[in-house]
């Protein structure tokens, strides 16, 4: 179980420099999927919900301090999604869904909540519609990301990530 | 007191620890403007950036012949352009001597790559492989042969973290080429616009809009877009003008930095014009 602990802050750093190198390059109308997302439900819900939200933390802070978005918004969002993944831990059905199609039902919940949260945090235009606010800062993204994170069910060995 | 205590650790020990990390990203929020955080954060993205920069190497080499191909296409049309210009600068040259006109400073261009990308809906930063070495600084616009990208919002040594146009922060004083109006440029999340133009103001669709020599940011003109429409609002005075940018923000690869700074000067008699002591 150590092992898998460290594991996943291993993993975040290589995955954190796909996701701003390589990843841009498949963006739709300023959409991209989040990996650093994907990676934590699967803790999350591998690990329990303390641990999916501390880890959220440490991926919120190291992704702001090395991106230069705003220190803090992204460890905000990334907090409490880690919190929410948390939520589906359990211990009879936790491989039931980190391989089948409830894994990306997961990750569209949390990956909308993230994007939505971050968004408060780069905006105060109130005069936006909160509804559309929800849509395209929210729910897009959080599809596009469930969409790339159906590879994780495909791809998925049961045994290995600790 | 204990067993109350630990009992209540137990059942809600998830949701304190939920609430103390929350509080403390909302702590460090409210830190980002001191000195030592933007210290950390340089050292922090300029040693990340390192390793990016040998990933997107990679990926660079293999839009190459593309990237060539566009070049000399855009050079052969510069070429057509640079000679009506130069007959141009010369007619200005001479009129500026009859008339005794200070001439415009060159500024020095420092050229750059991106290496990564923080792509959002409502922010995006790229981060460019020059720094404080180069002697950039902070507050200095970013432009490539379309027009401006952005502005340089932290250095390191070797590296910078360049915020796009598409950020909310960052709001720029731009001018109609055409009828030489003034307004402020936003990002609104969606598109960037000119906000609060009244509309008795000749603005048209397919205008060229620049920076405006009124900017403190950037007091040069630079081409940013053009006018994509007019957002009529019924009520009120003003109407909302959306902007196309020139630049492609999610194929950005070369960027050139522009070596000015804001004038402290300029700031300065305009903090005073306003400071009613």
């Amino acid at each position: 179980m150590r092992t898998g602990y460290i594991i996943s802050l291993v993993l975040f750093f290589p995955l954190l420099v796909v996701q701003t190198t390589i990843i841009p390059l498949v963006e739709i109308n300023g959409i991209i999927p989040d990996l650093i997302m994907i990676l934590l439900v699967y803790y999350a819900i591998k690990y329990g919900q303390v641990y999916g939200t501390v880890l959220g933390f440490v991926y919120g802070f190291f992704f702001d301090l090395i991106t230069g978005s705003l220190l803090g918004s992204v460890m905000f969002s990334k907090t409490l999604t880690g919190f929410i993944a948390g939520y589906f831990s359990n211990e009879n059905k936790r491989d039931y869904y980190l391989s089948s199609y409830i894994f990306p039902l997961i990750i569209l919940l949390c990956a909308t909540i993230d994007s939505y949260v971050f968004s408060f945090f780069s905006t105060i235009e109130l005069s936006r519609n909160i509804f559309i606010s929800f849509f395209e800062q929210g729910l897009f993204p959080g599809i596009y990301t469930a969409v790339i994170s159906t590879a994780v069910i495909i791809f998925n060995p049961r045994k290995s990530f600790g | 007191m204990f067993r109350f205590i630990s009992k209540f650790w137990e059942s809600f020990k998830e949701y304190i620890i939920l609430s103390v990390l929350l509080i403390t990203s909302l702590i460090i929020l409210s830190l980002n403007q001191k000195p030592e955080v933007k210290k950390v954060r340089s050292a922090a993205f300029g040693s990340f950036a390192a390793i990016t920069t040998i990933v997107s190497d990679v990926i660079d080499i293999s839009k190459i012949k593309s990237e060539n191909n566009r070049l000399r296409r855009v050079n052969a049309e510069l070429m057509i352009q640079v000679n009506k210009l130069r007959e141009y600068g010369v007619i200005n040259e001479n009129l500026k001597k009859l008339i005794g006109l200070r001439d415009s400073l060159d500024y020095p261009l420092v050229p750059a790559s991106v290496v990564s990308k923080a792509l959002t809906k409502s922010q995006e930063t790229i981060t460019i492989n020059v720094g404080s070495r180069e002697k950039i600084r902070p507050g200095m616009p970013v432009i490539n042969d379309q027009g401006l990208v952005g502005i340089v919002y932290s250095t390191s040594e070797d590296f910078a973290i360049i915020r796009t146009l598409k950020n909310f922060d960052l709001k720029l004083t731009v001018k109609d080429e055409r009828s030489r109006i003034d307004g402020i440029m936003k990002w609104n999340g969606d598109e960037l616009v000119i906000i609060d133009v009244p509309k008795t103001y000749d603005v048209e669709p397919g205008d060229r809009i620049i920076t405006s020599d009124l900017s403190s940011i950037i007091s040069i003109p630079i081409p940013v877009g053009i006018v994509a429409g007019i957002s009529n609002i019924e009520t009120g005075i003003f109407n909302q003008v959306r902007i196309k940018p020139f630049i492609d923000f999610a194929s950005i690869e070369y960027v050139f930095v522009v070596g000015i700074v804001p004038s402290k000067q300029k700031n300065d008699l305009e903090l005073n014009f306003y400071n009613r002591e």
